[in-house]
């Protein structure tokens, strides 16, 4: 039965995570009134990539293509430890909540890993800006985190997940909508579709990437956005109070939304000039931290 | 075999290891092996049964009885130095040879033993002058083993610098076992929590033992020493001489009465010291002053779990006082495992390249494969990431300051800023390890000497292989270690005795476990994929150019760059610029170095004018015997004014 559900729940996040890139652009062609990429183009990406042979770089020792591996599996499983609003936690237990932090800080690790290995300076600076900036949104994660567990009065994501919407959700919204851009590099933090390598934090730390590597690098950006817009639709909704089709509307919806929101603010705002990208950092943390201070006046909450 | 019997062979053979270590090398290691593993068995022997060991003797020395005792928080400690000293001697048989260096070597073997057997007595001792006689023996080891290689002029100033801020601490202990002596009436030491009156001397301990761990803002002496030490050394240093500070913090914490007071001071302490001390790491471009930095970090994580420990006891021994102390001790064990990883790691490049400036190294990954890979898990390790065993003891130290978060008892929520900042020093430490262990062992050698680097010898790679599998399989198997460690936070506490682990370690073991496996089939799944898909070498892309050059790689000061440049205020780099000037430029330098603020900013301004009041002062004292004919009838007269003008 578990060993069921594992499987069902991988093959969720393998199959549908590559829609919601796909999904972000639709919305951009949108927008700008062209036609667009298909929906599915990131599928039709992923199988020529799989296919595609490797080029390495002279200087690449084997951890430019265990990173990316590595990496991908700790998006996985945080995935995994994820509860799926009214389906549930697969595995939930006191303390995943931080597993699931840490466990993105691996990938974080892994992709500026192989990001060094080509001796490329291109490459060294998306990582130095990667893990920068991770400083501050990991500051505001915790805060959010910390925020739904004085509310709830514990560590788990099911239980912490479930009940929300209190007086402070607005704020928290809009602190982990702002860490979902940072983190998954969108506008305005990062630009997604520039060609200028100087501007980039993600796209920069992959250009040496081909192939299968680089399929599973996308892949997994893709999950983690997911995940991102998961979690903030479980944060900011109360699914636990609503009945099982109810929810499992909210969250498709939420997700949907979320996702529909980036593709907005990528067509509407332009990228930040890096010097400021700090400041909206800190922005978002103050609200995760408004978001604390109103849980921890509001007594227990729901 | 008994603990005693055990101990008191260990003791013998370390002793000899004194006696025969300069002369007979292979003699030393074996007794220093003998040595340890009598150590280890005794201690884990104790945290396996819980039953404290202890020896009263008629013997007396310095006119007080010999008292030694073994409970669980001795042996927590006694597990670490054991194992931390066995693998490090090692090390250092392949390290710091009699062949490379015959001077230095032969007395650096009996330094050692000497060493190893003052801080089993530090642990041991139960009797306030014995522990005093142990740790300045300590100090005074540690110090030979720090300027074992002293020719060279930073070495003898770093090991005057540690000798200086050890006394220092040191005079603060005199006082503190003095008054507690006067106080209680006898050296002897125990727990004497409801003597009121003791409060006050906790600050006296604080700062004495502070200085020893390296507790921000006292840790003044650990970078230099650190850095100039032989690596085996830094090794033992860092790894295990630090922690007796910890030792002494923890173990007096729990014996005396603690005023609510010192939990906040301890946990803020801690917890600025975790985010300054990995913010000084991160500006380094020294290898193993980066290291020693991290260390104040970890000392400061362990910090924040020791005060949140002390603010549960003050709330009637609340049970999230008791994760973040499980927390802190597994800290203590898991910073010993990775740091030493670490720091041998550190050392097999030094041995192999000569340099610790990582701005000359790079690419080392081919000519030393096993010293980078195992450099690689242990800067996952100390990330604080899973499935490795740093992740396991940070995450008890947040799970108890979340608890103490949401139990919503009066005050405590101001242990919630501590969170955030262990938060920001998590993805800290992840970036100046990502830059440590990238900028040394990938992409191309930047100088001649990290070219022709090669793989360190097999003791070398033994000792960081056992070390890196202590990494692991606390790690993969966090809930095996919970017994030991909630026999040392009973030793500490009695009212948190219970070896039933209060969170689910199991279910974190299986995650991490999992996560394990599945990144090593993936890897190699992906691997192998790729390989059949075909794999092509060539020249790293770089936007097209075709000509580039190793010094066009990122550098560790441009890595860091943007993180430290928040931190300037407190880091004060200081900078050399000369720019590139006219059409043709010729040269251009910038040199940045990153002071030790508090040690050049605040200590040296002040010891400045202590030492001008003092030459100002020396002025009277000129050799001329009519002034001091003049100066004693002037006191003369003063005194005689006085008495005259007495109403």
């Amino acid at each position: 039965m578990t060993i069921l559900q594992i499987i069902a729940r991988l093959a969720l996040w393998l199959l549908v995570a590559p829609l919601l890139p796909g999904i972000i652009n639709k919305v951009k062609a949108w927008v700008a009134g062209r036609r667009g990429p298909p929906v599915l183009q990131l599928y039709y990406d992923l199988a020529r990539l799989w296919r595609k042979g490797v080029v390495l770089s002279t200087l690449a020792s084997p951890g430019f293509v265990i990173g990316p591996a590595v990496a991908w599996v700790a998006v996985a499983s945080a995935g995994l430890l994820l509860p799926l609003g009214p389906a549930g936690g697969l595995f939930g237990f006191r303390g995943d909540a931080l597993i699931l932090i840490y466990l993105l800080a691996l990938a974080r690790f892994c992709t500026s890993w192989a990001a060094m290995e080509t001796g490329s300076a291109f490459e060294g600076m998306g990582a130095a800006r990667e893990v920068s900036y991770a400083v501050l949104a990991e500051a505001a994660l915790i805060a959010a985190v910390l925020s739904l567990c004085i509310q709830t009065g514990s560590t788990s994501l099911v239980t912490m997940l479930s009940p929300s919407a209190s007086a402070g959700a607005v704020l928290l919204a809009a602190g982990l909508f702002t860490v979902l851009l940072a983190e998954n590099c969108r506008v305005p933090f990062d630009d997604p579709n520039t060609h200028l390598e100087l501007t980039m934090i993600h796209e920069v730390m992959v250009l040496d990437h081909s192939g299968p590597p680089l399929a599973v690098i996308l892949h997994g950006a893709a999950m983690k956005l997911m995940l991102f817009a998961l979690l903030l639709v479980e944060a900011v909704l109360p699914l636990g109070k609503l009945t099982w089709p109810t929810a499992a509307g909210a969250l498709v919806g939420g997700v949907l939304a979320s996702t529909v929101g980036i593709g907005l603010v990528e067509s509407l705002l332009a990228r930040l000039a890096f010097r400021r990208v700090p400041l909206l950092l800190t922005t978002a943390f103050l609200l995760c931290l408004f978001a604390l201070l109103i849980a921890w006046k509001g007594g227990g909450g729901a | 075999m008994t603990p005693g019997l055990l101990l008191l062979l260990a003791a013998l053979s370390l002793a000899s290891g004194i006696v025969t270590g300069p002369r007979l090398a292979r003699t030393w290691l074996a007794l220093v092996l003998a040595g340890a593993a009598g150590a280890l068995i005794s201690a884990w022997a104790v945290l396996e049964s819980g039953a404290p060991w202890e020896w009263r003797s008629g013997f007396h020395l310095g006119g007080e009885p010999l008292h030694l005792r073994l409970d669980g928080l001795s042996a927590l400690f006694l597990v670490l130095l054991s194992v931390i000293g066995g693998v490090s001697a090692v090390y250092a048989r392949q390290y710091w040879s009699d062949e490379r260096y015959p001077d230095s070597a032969p007395a650096g073997r009996a330094w050692w033993c000497g060493l190893m057997l003052s801080m089993g007595g530090v642990v041991l001792c139960s009797n306030g002058l014995h522990f005093l006689i142990a740790w300045e023996l300590f100090t005074l080891c540690a110090f030979f083993l720090i300027t074992l290689d002293r020719r060279r002029r930073e070495v003898r100033a770093a090991g005057w610098l540690y000798l200086a801020a050890s006394h220092a601490g040191t005079i603060c202990l005199f006082a503190f076992f003095g008054m507690l002596a006067a106080r209680t009436g006898g050296w002897d030491l125990g727990p004497m929590r409801d003597r009121a009156e003791l409060q006050p001397l906790c600050w006296l301990m604080l700062t004495g033992f502070g200085v020893k761990a390296g507790m921000f803002p006292l840790h003044i002496w650990l970078p230099s020493a650190h850095a100039n030490a032989p690596s085996h050394v830094s090794t033992i240093m860092s790894g295990v001489a630090i922690k007796m500070g910890i030792y002494g913090l923890v173990r007096f914490s729990g014996w005396l009465p603690m005023p609510e007071t010192a939990g906040w001071v301890i946990l803020v302490l801690g917890a600025i010291g975790a985010l300054f001390g990995i913010a000084f790491a991160l500006a380094q471009s020294d290898l193993k002053r980066l290291l020693a930095y991290c260390s104040v970090e970890n000392i400061g994580i362990i910090l924040i779990g020791l005060g949140t420990a002390l603010l549960g006891t003050a709330r009637d021994h609340a049970p999230w006082g008791r994760l973040a102390l499980a927390g802190a001790l597994l800290h203590v064990w898991n910073h010993g495992a990775f740091k030493s990883l670490l720091f041998l790691g550190a050392g097999s490049v030094l041995h192999a390249t000569g340099t610790r400036e990582m701005s000359r190294l790079g690419g080392l990954w081919r000519a030393m494969p096993w010293t980078a890979s195992l450099f690689g898990l242990g800067a996952v390790a100390v990330s604080g990431l899973p499935p490795l065993n740093g992740f396991v003891s940070e995450w008890l130290v947040y799970l108890g300051l979340f608890d103490a978060a949401s139990s919503r008892a009066a005050s405590v929520g101001a242990v919630m800023p501590a969170i955030v900042m262990l938060a920001m020093t998590g993805a800290l430490a992840l970036a100046c390890f990502a830059k440590a262990s990238t900028i040394v062992f990938l992409g191309a050698c930047r100088t001649q000497a990290a070219a022709q680097a090669h793989e360190c010898g097999t003791l070398m790679r033994g000792s960081m292989l056992a070390l890196a599998g202590a990494c692991l399989v606390i790690g993969l198997g966090p809930v095996l270690f919970w017994p030991p460690i909630s026999r040392a936070v009973e030793a500490w506490s009695p009212a948190w005795a219970s070896t039933v682990p209060p969170v689910p370690l199991a279910k974190l073991g299986l995650v991490q476990v999992t996560v394990a496996l599945a990144a090593c089939a993936v890897a190699s799944w992906l691997w192998r994929k790729s390989r059949a898909n075909g794999l092509r070498r060539g020249l790293t892309w770089d936007c097209g150019y075709a000509g580039p050059t190793v010094r066009m790689q990122y550098t560790g000061g441009s890595f860091a760059s943007i993180a430290a440049g928040w931190f300037a205020w407190l880091l004060q780099p200081q900078r050399v610029l000369r720019r590139p000037r006219g059409l043709l430029p010729t040269d251009a330098t910038c040199i940045e170095r990153v002071p030790e603020t508090i040690l050049e900013r605040v200590l040296t301004p002040l010891s400045q004018i202590v030492m001008r009041a003092s030459a100002a002062t020396r002025r009277l004292q000129h050799g001329r015997l009519s002034a001091y004919i003049l100066y004693v009838l002037a006191g003369l007269i003063a005194m005689s004014l006085c008495v005259v003008l007495r109403p």
